[in-house]
């Protein structure tokens, strides 16, 4: 081979490795652009303070399109140049792997100085030295006062806060009122109990050849065993307050009962297939009219709010209670903004999530996404804010309510991933292998059995 | 790939050797030290992200390290743990050898009878070899989406056509009976990859066999059973290695079709590796699926040490 062919190929290869670096470098751009690079001014003002070292903090958040990402950008702007000792800048991370991420970030010593956690799992990072505790920076005694006490106890960790709640959720029932009026139901008055949400859903129905035309409820779809479990247990989930296994209770043995009842109604085919084709979410079968009352989290009536027909006339109740007087009890998840250990400034990380906590911004940030946030202030206002339209009024009115007897359940130190345990023996009994006592039972003693292990 | 840069390697490091015991010429040295440092990206990689996080994780199945805050040396407890306490250990152990089991037969054959439809020569051969190749360039997530549609039991394309047929489809990834062959008919969808490698395999098969056994009045059958197959045994045999450590390894699938890992109805699909992940990222227990990722190496590397020892068995060179 002759020196020229050499020199060919020598430039065509530096040519092409070069393609990637190209790319890269717009890659960059872009995302300075995105993120950071309409706010100049951030810096700026960082620069022109009082000569003092400016806190670069980098905030981790799932809220990647829409309302939120708008709202929080915002919100973040408005605190940097209201802090000029502090700059943050929001970065998103995909929802899929936030957390693993931020795993391996913390574990490599270069985590974000504050992030978006699972209000479930505080504990666990507590326990595991992931989180910085809170305490020495919580400055004001009534702090905690400021947030739903179910949500503020699940920060805690041998009574000391590593974590702050941010928003919260809570499961509820939707309604549509056109088909309780052609149902011959009242729709200013809807199911209180179990019992009368079955003859509701009876009342509903509506047959066509071997399917529905109209299917009245399905406890299963949307709100799990787990929830109805601890509807009926007067809000005791698998686990009670010292974390003893609580799973074959004389109620939750019933409430499963009642839920395989419900299947054996309709037929475990029939639900196979109506739960494969939402499952594809190609059709709300809420808005399509097929289902006529639908548990789910209070937040799904932004989607309702944005795609279904005006038209469509829909209501909100709690879900019912067991027996008359056991409690409207539900369930909710959430999110806390924590600050990795080991970070440089956690002082000024604290002091931004003292921002995004605070009644203002929590307001501000419900009244643009409709979460439902921790700060109870925050939502009082929001039931009567003068900007919100009737629904969104009626919706933070339905969060107080519910809220009252929304139990979060955070995962026990002792079993963390005790949940295909459960689920497998409640599937045996969906499936018709095991009776709901039998499920129940090897649930209970398989869970024990985990306990055990991480003891 | 892997392979073959590290007999590159070798043969580097062996030139090296007999260079110096002959003491040849500078330019000959200076040409083996070349070799070397093109072969060092692999060797930085296979040193830095292999050997030494395998290293580690051995160390680390016998601790009860959780990522950030203890590592205590703790024996073989996460083992006896795994084998006398952990329910999960075993359905997982049990659905991915299922899977193994028939996901690396079914492909072997599929791709092969494949290879041999798609290895004559006809009009339009080369949009057809595309097509069926198409499958094994799509990325997964997507794919996964997609096929989770078509499994749909009552509106899904695969139950649709089975109904024509008058057979009634059962609920695929909803009934645990049904759901680890709802995931290898999936995979048998995206043989593309092996079957481009018989194909390529099958066009090496010498011209002259086929034709003197035509003289001899061999058919079709004949002609497959005792020329083409005894001549790709080599590549079935690799491609039978290869989709064993594979299948083995299962993980996206389950995770993406589970929602979020859960393991999917009755923990039917919760495989090996899906449970591992749990232990790791959702429990914090990483050194027990350190020691979870060992048995699964010993497991592996015993069957394909098996597979090498029956090689001589079966496969012709």
């Amino acid at each position: 081979m002759g020196t020229f062919e050499w020199k060919k190929y020598i430039k065509r290869g530096i040519m092409l490795s070069s393609i990637p670096l190209v790319l890269a470098a717009c890659a960059d751009d872009t995302e300075s652009d995105t993120t950071s690079g309409e706010d100049p001014s951030a810096n700026d003002t960082g620069d022109s303070g009082n000569g003092g070292e400016v806190a670069e903090l980098e905030f981790w958040s799932f809220w990647g399109s829409g309302s939120r990402r708008e709202t929080i950008e915002a919100i973040i702007e408005d605190f940097n140049s209201e802090h000029d000792n502090i700059n943050v800048e929001h970065v998103y991370q995909p929802w899929g792997d936030i957390w693993t991420k931020a795993l391996a970030a913390i574990a490599g010593g270069n985590a974000p100085d504050v992030i978006v956690q699972d209000i479930n799992s505080v504990r666990q990072r507590a326990e595991a030295e992931q989180a910085t505790n809170l305490e020495e920076y919580i400055e004001d005694e009534s702090f905690s006062e400021k947030f739903y006490p179910q949500l503020w106890d699940t920060v805690l960790y041998e009574d000391e806060a590593y974590g702050v709640p941010f928003n919260t959720d809570t499961q509820v029932i939707f309604y549509n009122k056109d088909a309780f009026e052609e149902a011959g139901l009242d729709p200013e008055n809807p199911p209180a109990t179990w019992a009368e949400l079955e003859d509701a859903a009876r009342a509903l129905d509506i047959e066509s050849g071997d399917g529905y035309e109209q299917i009245g409820f399905y406890p299963r779809w949307n709100i799990g065993p787990d929830v109805w479990t601890l509807n009926a247990d007067e809000g005791v989930s698998w686990f009670d307050d010292e974390g003893n296994v609580e799973i074959n209770t004389p109620e939750k043995v019933a409430a499963l009962e009642w839920m395989l009842e419900w299947q054996d109604y309709y037929g475990r085919d029939t639900i196979n297939q109506y739960e494969a084709e939402f499952g594809s979410g190609v059709a709300d079968p809420f808005i399509s009219g097929l289902v006529a009352m639908r548990g789910q989290n209070l937040n799904y009536y932004v989607n309702l709010q944005e795609n279904a027909p005006d038209d469509l006339d829909f209501g909100v109740f709690r879900l019912p209670e067991y027996e008359e007087g056991s409690g409207h009890w539900t369930w909710g998840g959430g999110f806390v903004l924590e600050i990795p250990e080991n970070t440089d400034n956690p002082e000024e990380s604290f002091e931004f999530i003292k921002y995004l906590t605070s009644t203002e911004v929590q307001e501000r940030f419900g009244m643009n996404s409709f979460d439902i946030m921790a700060n109870i202030e925050a939502n009082e206002n929001l039931t009567t804010h003068p900007e919100l339209g009737e629904r969104g009024l009626e919706m933070y009115q339905m969060a107080e309510k519910s809220l009252e007897k929304t139990v979060i359940t955070p995962v026990p130190l002792t079993a963390p991933d005790y949940i295909p345990l459960v689920n497998t023996q409640i599937d045996a009994a969906f499936l018709g292998e095991l009776t709901a006592q039998e499920a129940l039972d090897a649930a209970q003693e398989s869970v024990e059995n985990l306990v055990e292990q991480n003891q | 790939m892997k392979n073959a840069d590290t007999s590159q390697f070798s043969k580097a490091i062996q030139e090296i050797k007999t260079l110096k015991k002959k003491n040849w010429s500078k330019r000959k040295k200076k040409e083996a030290w070349w070799g070397l440092l093109f072969v060092a990206p692999f060797i930085i990689g296979f040193l830095g992200f292999m050997l030494l996080p395998m290293l580690f994780s051995f160390y680390g199945s016998f601790t009860n390290y959780n990522i950030t805050s203890q590592m205590d040396f703790i024996g073989l407890a996460n083992f006896k743990r795994m084998f006398t306490q952990d329910e999960l250990f075993t359905t997982s152990l049990y659905n991915t050898a299922y899977y193994v089991l028939f996901n690396v037969p079914l492909t072997a054959v599929g791709s092969v009878f494949l290879a041999v439809l798609l290895n004559r020569q006809i009009f339009g051969i080369r949009a057809f070899r595309t097509i069926f190749y198409l499958p094994a360039v799509l990325s997964g997530v997507a794919v996964y989406v997609l096929w989770m549609q078509l499994l749909s039991p009552s509106s899904g394309l695969v139950n649709t056509v089975l109904s024509w047929v008058g057979i009634d489809g059962p609920a695929w990834l909803f009934d645990p009976e049904w759901t680890k062959p709802a995931l290898i008919l999936m995979r048998l969808w995206s043989v593309g990859g092996s079957m481009l490698l018989y194909l390529a395999t099958l066009q090496n098969v010498p011209k002259q066999l086929y034709e003197s056994a035509e003289v001899d009045g061999a058919g079709f059958t004949r002609k497959f059973f005792h020329i083409t197959l005894p001549l790709i045994t080599p590549i079935i045999f690799y491609d039978i290695v290869t989709s064993t450590i594979g299948a083995f390894q299962i993980f996206q699938e389950a995770y993406v079709m589970t929602e979020g890992g859960t393991g999917g109805p009755s923990n039917s699909l919760l495989f090996y590796n899906l449970h591992m992940w749990n232990k790791a990222f959702v429990a914090f227990d990483m050194g027990y699926a350190m020691a979870m990722s060992m048995i699964l190496f010993i497991i592996v590397l015993t069957l394909t040490f098996i597979n090498l020892k029956l090689a001589p068995k079966w496969v012709n060179y």
